[in-house]
């Protein structure tokens, strides 16, 4: 009797993963047209800078960082050292370490083969949308599940638009700035987040940082802005706290 | 005929893959599920909407890496209704589709 009870549950189990993996797949769908033109700028990027078609896809497959990517056959074609095109291109990836740290505190308990897979497909969508669903305070069971049903959608698709430009070169339509749709589809998943005023000053230093920091060399920027639109949001933080606690 | 490209551009694809796995794995590998102080915790929520703004808004305002409020103000406009939107009813092909029409229809009018 027993026995068949825990077979019942671990079927349970197996449905309830599968229907997170699904429900991730598909609130990823939306990411999609927003990869088009910057995969296939990036596919062609890499053939002129000498890495083949099949290099352009191995780069999409295994790096899966679009401006690294671009910034790494910039520094090729440009005929830089091997060692400053790599630095040059992590330098780039840095930000994923915030999302890495941000992604550790969701992850307790994971065994290392979980984390491997965390760290795997580990970009700003599968990020922030994961992050998106944790602050709504749904329930995270089989969180490992929505986040790779995320990642098993855009990874092939971020292949395959590499693929389109390596091999066939095509172009979408610039007037139709399909590339618009990546920061909408950030705001769309960030300004729900925006709960608190340290929230809100958080984003907006950033966001003031982000563009007068925006000249600074490989994105470099953009961790600086971070840093400075963190310490705004605790300065923020710690202010309304401390003028709640005098009201008290 | 499609091509493999030399062992030099294969190489440098490795040394950015397995560098840019080491930053993706760092926090998530070495952490290893130990909690972070609560001051650190708070200063890690606060720096997605930080390191998204900064992300997003150039691509926004800023056209050939120059602020230039005369091309970019549909954009502008386009994200703050789909802000706007999302802030409202949350969701995120509505506010992707408003955005872009909004964007485009600003752009016609001009």
């Amino acid at each position: 009797m027993t026995e068949v009870a825990v077979t019942d549950e671990a079927i349970e189990t197996k449905r309830a993963r599968l229907a997170a993996f699904f429900a991730g797949a598909r609130q990823c769908i939306v990411f999609m047209p927003s990869y088009v033109p910057f995969g296939m700028v990036c596919g062609v990027a890499a053939v002129q800078a000498g890495l083949g078609e099949w290099g352009a896809l191995g780069a999409a497959a295994l790096v899966f960082a679009g401006s690294s990517q671009a910034v790494l056959t910039q520094f090729l074609s440009g005929g830089a050292p091997l060692l400053m095109a790599v630095a040059s291109g992590l330098v780039v990836n840095l930000r994923m370490a915030v999302y890495s740290a941000a992604i550790s505190q969701r992850v307790s308990g994971a065994s290392r083969k979980e984390r491997v897979l965390w760290a795997a497909f580990l970009v700003d969508q599968t990020f922030i949308l994961n992050e998106a669903r944790h602050q709504r305070g749904e329930h995270m069971n089989h969180a490992l599940a929505f986040y790779l049903g995320c990642a098993m959608v855009i990874w092939p698709f971020w292949i395959f638009t590499n693929a389109l430009g390596a091999f066939a070169g095509a172009k979408v339509p610039a007037s139709w700035q399909l590339d618009f749709t990546i920061p909408l589809s950030f705001v769309a998943m960030v300004v729900p987040m925006l709960k608190t005023r340290a929230h809100l000053a958080a984003a907006l230093a950033g966001a003031i940082a982000g563009v007068a920091l925006y000249a600074l060399p490989l994105k470099t920027g953009l961790i600086a802005a971070c840093v400075f639109g963190t310490c705004v949001g605790m300065l923020v933080d710690t202010f309304f706290k401390r003028k709640h606690e005098v009201s008290l | 005929m499609s091509e493999w490209g030399s062992v030099n551009g294969w190489l440098a694809i490795a040394g950015l893959a397995i560098g840019t796995f080491l930053i993706r794995y760092s926090f998530i590998g070495f952490l290893a599920g130990r909690r972070l102080s609560p001051l650190a915790e708070r200063a890690l929520q606060l720096a997605v909407p930080a390191i998204f703004a900064a992300l997003v808004i150039p691509l926004v305002v800023m056209h050939n890496g120059e602020l230039n409020w005369a091309t970019r103000y549909p954009h502008a406009i386009g994200m703050v209704a789909a802000g706007v939107y999302a802030w409202w009813r949350g969701g995120m092909l509505i506010p992707i589709i408003i955005g872009m029409a909004v964007m485009h229809g600003v752009s016609a009018l001009r």
